[in-house]
């Protein structure tokens, strides 16, 4: 038996664990337009690999963003249909919780470091979140982290400012920045040395089965954090920023 | 031997459709639209269809299974709309299909929105003729296609250069102080108006135009036209008479859409006619259409509205067609392509 996880926050990432989080297979493609193009394939590659049916899978999950929309339904709408298919649940985590969860495995951070999360958002923002670690480990293997604010959208120099302007943290420290948004603007979010730059989608496994044992709701919803760019007529657009999905909570091995 | 069963997904603009076909019989077609959250914008936004699509999806797919007493498992094909439409809501359809594809371990089929709307006819009238007409015309196409088998053999003789018809219909609709969308507000009112009131332009029809447009539709400068009638008259400190305006305009489409059809037939001497594509649902059209065939001794087919606009039977239907005919699976890296060409049927 078998979890599936796909991440198209990013770029797209494919990864098979087995019930214990045990790598089985993985993928992944640069291709940042061509999501709904690359990820059916890949799926079926790392099936393949491992030699499992899609019958033999117990759960799909999806990274749930934030991330510029096309990219991020082609995702959430394979995971889905998939799960439908084959009549499993679908799990959702959100890209940003995966990527702190790397960092702290990566970066080899204590308890009580923090973590400054950041994907691309374009239009000259970045999708962010930030988290404290609360274990270096924890089951699985997963190391264990809370979320202290976001996911929220912002210009970088504007999260900068409201993240990185004093070590507020326990440790003394500044946050630690990683992941491709921050990657864009270095005089604003200078990325720590062999950060995580994108989600993967093995962690992304993990941290699905760890909240699965704890019970934890884990809903497959876009973290779209923007409206449609519309406006009704004869009302003035409003370019605000949507709270959905934005709530503060923890990520990892405890609630 | 039963016919394979063919489950369509249609996402390529703001309806998802989802529908089960078994040869040329529908079992079931569900299907859910965001039409009421764009009447607020007075226009399709990708954005909030392609949102809508995605929360959509799973419960249309549910409601398809559930209506028709259908496993899933008992689905044999998977057909999807892969173009032309709009690309954030094609990209839903064509992602579910090929989950459905993996998951299911059956055969995709990536096929054409535009030559579904033509295809669909085969569920109401049964199969198309050796060669056959097809006008479809939408709030986004306008095309005359000639079919010589609608799984592997359709060219397309015309379309319109700009406008397609209903876009025409809901711009008058605009123009005239209509809500959105205009077309049917327009045909509602162009019932009660004189067509001949106003003399409008038949666009692309002049001499000159038959070497290269012969088949080729233009709407835009029809709708200038009507523009600027209403505008002159208003300046002129004139009631508009929009019944008559909306007949005389409404008129001027049917004709023009009718008399090329009806040549293309005689010219490649066809006899039998479909009529596809939500704005075959217009009651000039629908009129012109049967009285001109019934003088040209052609047979016309049109579908009852429920099949006309975008939805899963017309691609369950079509992928029907293409798996009859034996035409090779769709990989599962196929794009989706917002401009597909309408010689192109699977992809």
């Amino acid at each position: 038996m078998a979890v599936l996880a796909l991440d198209t926050s990013a770029a797209v990432a494919v990864s098979l664990v087995d019930e214990d989080g045990a790598r089985l297979a993985s993928r992944t493609s640069d291709e940042r337009r061509r999501h709904a193009e690359s990820l059916a394939p890949l799926i079926e590659e790392v099936l393949a690999e491992a030699g499992v049916e899609p019958s033999g899978l117990t759960a799909v999950v999806a990274g749930t963003g934030p991330a510029p929309f096309t990219g991020l339904r082609v995702g959430l709408v394979t995971a889905r249909t998939l799960a439908l298919t084959i009549g499993v649940p679908v799990l959702g985590v959100p890209s940003l919780d995966a990527l702190a969860v790397q960092a702290v495995s990566d970066l080899g951070l204590r308890s009580g470091a923090e973590i400054l999360a950041t994907s691309d958002a374009r239009r000259k923002e970045v999708y962010w979140a930030r988290y404290r670690v609360i274990s270096h480990e924890g089951p699985h293997g997963v190391p264990v982290v809370e979320r202290l604010a976001g996911p929220d959208v912002d210009r970088a120099g504007f999260v900068a400012q409201a993240q990185l302007a004093a070590p507020d943290t326990e440790d003394g420290q500044l946050p630690v920045v990683v992941g491709e948004g921050a990657m864009l603007y270095p005089e604003f979010l200078p990325v720590a040395d062999d950060a995580p730059l994108v989600p993967d989608a093995t962690v992304l496994a993990r941290l699905a089965l760890v909240r699965r044992e704890a019970d934890e709701e884990q809903p497959a919803e876009p973290l779209y954090l923007r409206r449609p760019d519309v406006h009704e007529p004869g009302r003035v657009p409003t370019g605000a920023t949507t709270g959905s999905g934005a709530t503060t909570g923890a990520a990892g091995g405890v609630a | 031997m039963a016919e394979p069963l063919v489950l369509g997904i249609e996402t390529s603009c703001d309806e998802t459709g989802v529908a089960l076909v078994r040869g040329n019989e529908l079992l079931v077609d569900a299907v859910a639209s965001s039409m009421e959250e764009h009447a607020r914008y007075g226009g399709i936004i990708p954005e909030v269809a392609s949102r809508a699509h995605l929360e959509a999806m799973i419960p249309t797919i549910q409601k398809a299974l559930g209506d028709a007493d259908v496993d899933l498992s008992e689905i044999d094909a998977v057909a999807v709309t892969a173009g032309p439409g709009l690309v954030g809501p094609l990209t839903i359809g064509a992602s579910a299909a090929k989950a459905l594809s993996i998951g299911l371990n059956k055969p995709l089929y990536g096929v054409n929105h535009v030559i579904g709307h033509a295809c669909v006819d085969q569920l109401v009238d049964g199969p198309l003729p050796e060669r056959a007409m097809a006008l479809v015309v939408s709030g986004g196409h306008s095309s005359l296609l000639m079919v010589d088998d609608i799984a592997t053999d359709v060219t397309e003789l015309g379309s319109t250069l700009d406008d397609a018809a209903g876009e025409a219909f809901d711009k008058v609709g605009r123009l005239l102080g209509l809500p959105y969308p205009g077309g049917p507000h327009v045909d509602r009112l162009a019932r009660e108006g004189d067509p001949t009131a106003i003399r409008f332009p038949r666009g692309l029809t002049a001499a000159k135009d038959q070497a290269k447009h012969a088949y080729d539709f233009s709407f835009s400068g029809l709708k200038t036209a009507v523009a600027r009638w209403v505008e002159a008259r208003t300046d002129a400190g004139q009631a508009i008479p929009v019944h008559d305006v909306a007949a005389s305009f409404a008129e001027a489409v049917a004709d023009v859409l009718t008399a090329k059809t009806i040549a293309a037939c005689h010219k490649h001497g066809v006899d039998t006619l479909v009529i596809g594509g939500g704005f075959s649902a217009n009651s000039q059209l629908r009129e012109m259409a049967a009285k001109r065939c019934a003088e040209a001794g052609i047979d016309l087919r049109i579908p009852p509205i429920r099949y006309c606009t975008d939805n899963g039977a017309m691609i369950a239907a079509l992928g029907s067609a293409v798996v009859r005919a034996g035409v090779a699976p769709s990989s599962l890296d196929i794009p989706v392509d917002s401009s597909m060409p309408l010689t192109t049927i699977t992809v």
